[in-house]
């Protein structure tokens, strides 16, 4: 099982930001319920306050104290917790309390924010002080007399707190629900999402050696993130599969390649046993059987050097290199093939500019030559001039050019003729004695090298081959 | 029975050659490009081809469909390295009649020969018989009334050539061309040779089996 998930991050993460944003929505309705809550309390206690003090009245008796209508109090609102109230006046002290007014309770009245919460019997209760409040039943020449009350009302708050208290779990269960809602979704948009990601992985499972079609599900195609996914996997399959082609074409022709001498070989051994022989014919038949050994054993050689070479070029291999002079290596190649050349009354001519190197190593470059100039001068018309050319093109790289006078090659078959065990016109094929390996090891040696390797050709004209390959500098 | 052998290794050529000479007494003409096995198949009377695909001038392919377009019916082994169905359908809907894949074995290639060059004749068994005359072409044995007749390499030849076409009359000149690859000078007085040597050893009992036809040739029937 894969330690890490995704869907379980994400999922962890909607679920957390959610918690946090529902927690935030019940603190700030707990917070803003209660504000207006207590405010629409204090305003009711501000009015219950008026209406005690309403309540006072001067006596007709200047001496005689306030009198408190008591039986006009209203009835508080809250049964369980009736209100609490003292009425002071100045000078004459407490005119009336309310009945449960706790015994010994005793408060100022602030001048600022005269509001203040506060517990009896534990009871919470919010206390209201107004002060300077007038005696409504005011007469004249009472001047002696308090004309304003002190005026402390409190009221229970256990009904606002519960008002707050559900309206906070209303809030809260609401947020959870809304929770539950939202990771739902993120898990169903998830899925959802995630679902061309599986097609996906089912597409690539179906991949395989012997179907390289992956077809990404048009929906996959049309998600902007998964797109570079698709094209990378596109275009990496492609080249898997060129390569596994490759591989599998060179498998192929090797396998065939091989079966014209193993025949041969064959054959040979077969006649020579079909009955009795002298011993001169035996020993005939034996060298004929070496010679056709010997011919199996160079191709293999050559499909070995092709394989490595290309390992060099896929950089599968490394090797420590020392610049190479170029020019010594086309010389050691032409002469090489000065027989050839005779034969076929071939001229070669060769010019090279100052002194070029390249590191490489400097029998694969004469590898590389030789393959070229042998092409060249094995297809050339006899008594034509095979030209080779060592120069610095514009970008500094050397460049290493064959031109020869030969029947040229097609334009359709310029592209594969560095393929390997391509030959040619196929009713040509053994009449230069070539395996059809010489350009495809000549390619691999030259890309090993860092450098490229093309072919023009004019039919009727001649064909010109040319080798670029990085240079060191002269001292380098 | 003289046959065509149409390949550009000259050594793989040469031992299928001497294969066919010296195991089945065929007369072997070598080809080793499809211009010139063509034209050879145009101009010799062959009793079977042999051909390989991969061949320079004119690929197998080629000379297989210009031969069966000009109404050649020689039957054409073609010796192929490609053993995919799909080359050798193409292979055999071209005309040919029988393959054979590199690295094949030199006695199934000669086997496949002779039954190609039998059904060719229309004699579709191994073993010819005329009257009390048994002649078994896989190991070249004649039997006369159940008793084995020795033969020369040569007389046996003109015994088989005359075998596969029993019943029709044979020219000198059809047997020399039978007979002989073109490297040999050719006298008809040859034939008359070794027909009287097969008279000879065949007719010793109270039937003839070949008889001449004045002015016309040869005819083995009971």
């Amino acid at each position: 099982m894969p330690n890490k998930s995704i869907r379980r991050d994400l999922i962890l993460i909607v679920v957390l930001s959610q918690a946090l944003l529902a927690a935030g929505l019940v603190f700030a309705g707990v917070y803003y319920t209660h504000h207006q809550l207590r405010s629409a309390l204090d305003a009711g206690i501000q009015a219950r306050l008026m209406s005690v003090a309403a309540l006072v009245r001067y006596p007709e008796d200047p001496k005689a104290p306030l009198i408190f209508e008591r039986s006009l109090v209203p009835r508080s609102v809250q049964k369980h917790h009736p209100d609490l109230y003292e009425i002071r006046a100045a000078g004459v002290g407490v005119v009336a309390r309310s009945e449960n007014w706790p015994v010994g309770m005793q408060f100022d009245c602030p001048k600022v924010k005269p509001r203040w919460n506060f517990e009896v019997a534990g009871v919470p209760y919010r206390a209201l002080c107004g002060s300077d409040v007038p005696i409504l039943d005011r007469e004249e020449g009472q001047a002696d007399r308090p004309s304003t009350l002190t005026v402390i009302y409190a009221t229970s708050r256990v009904e606002m707190n519960e008002d707050v208290r559900s309206a906070g779990i209303s809030i809260a269960l609401a947020s959870l629900i809304l929770l539950g809602a939202t990771v739902w979704l993120a898990l169903w948009g998830m899925r959802r999402g995630l679902l061309p990601l599986q097609e996906l992985a089912q597409q690539a499972s179906r991949v395989s050696a012997q179907n390289w079609t992956f077809q990404a599900s048009r929906e996959a195609d049309q998600i902007a993130e998964l797109k570079p996914l698709n094209e990378a996997m596109g275009t990496m399959l492609d080249r898997l599969q060129k390569s596994f082609q490759q591989q599998r074409e060179f498998l192929g022709n090797a396998a065939h390649e091989l079966k014209t001498p193993v025949t041969i070989l064959k054959s040979t051994l077969q006649s020579l046993l079909q009955r009795p022989r002298t011993s001169a014919e035996y020993e005939l038949g034996l060298r004929q059987a070496l010679e056709d050994m010997e011919r199996l054993e160079k191709l293999l050689q050559w499909m070995l050097r092709l394989a490595r070479a290309e390992q060099w070029a896929h950089g599968t291999l490394r090797r420590d290199l020392s610049p190479v002079e170029i020019a010594p290596t086309c010389e050691e190649a032409i002469d090489a093939l000065r027989g050839l050349a005779q034969e076929r009354h071939a001229q070669i001519e060769f010019n090279a500019e100052d002194s070029l190197r390249c590191k490489a190593d400097a029998e694969d470059l004469e590898l590389v030559w030789i393959n070229l100039l042998e092409n060249a001068v094995r297809y050339s018309p006899e008594g034509s001039t095979v030209k080779i050319s060592v120069q610095r093109d514009g970008n500094g790289k050397a460049q290493i050019r064959f031109e020869d006078q030969g029947a040229g090659i097609p334009e359709e078959e310029l592209t594969q003729i560095f393929e390997r065990f391509h030959r040619g016109d196929p009713s040509r094929t053994r009449e230069t004695g070539g395996f059809g390996l010489g350009l495809a090891i000549a390619k691999a040696l030259v890309e090993a090298y860092g450098g490229t390797i093309r072919a023009s050709s004019v039919v009727g004209h001649g064909t010109q081959m040319t080798v670029e390959l990085p240079t060191v500098a002269a001292n380098g | 029975m003289r046959i065509l052998i149409i390949e550009d290794e000259v050594r793989l050529a040469e031992n299928i050659g001497r294969s066919l000479r010296e195991s089945a007494g065929y007369a072997v003409d070598i080809a080793t490009d499809g211009e010139e096995g063509l034209f050879l198949v145009e101009s010799n009377p062959y009793d079977a081809v042999l051909l390989d695909l991969m061949l320079p001038r004119m690929n197998g392919i080629e000379v297989l469909k210009r031969m069966r377009k000009a109404k050649q019916h020689t039957p054409v082994l073609v010796v192929t390295a490609r053993d995919e169905k799909e080359s050798i359908v193409a292979l055999l809907n071209a005309g040919a009649d029988d393959y054979v894949t590199k690295p094949f074995d030199l006695g199934e290639l000669l086997a496949r020969t002779k039954a190609l060059i039998r059904r060719g004749k229309g004699q579709p068994s191994p073993v010819l018989i005329i009257g009390d005359l048994e002649i078994n072409t896989a190991d070249r044995t004649v039997r006369k009334q159940g008793q084995d007749v020795t033969l020369t390499a040569m007389e046996y030849r003109v015994l088989e050539y005359l075998a596969h076409r029993s019943g029709a009359v044979v020219s000198k000149t059809e047997l020399l061309e039978h007979l002989y690859d073109y490297n040999w000078e050719k006298f008809s007085n040859v034939i008359e040779v070794y027909i009287s040597g097969l008279r000879r050893k065949l007719n010793d009992g109270p039937h003839q089996l070949i008889h001449t036809v004045r002015g016309l040739g040869y005819i083995l029937r009971e």
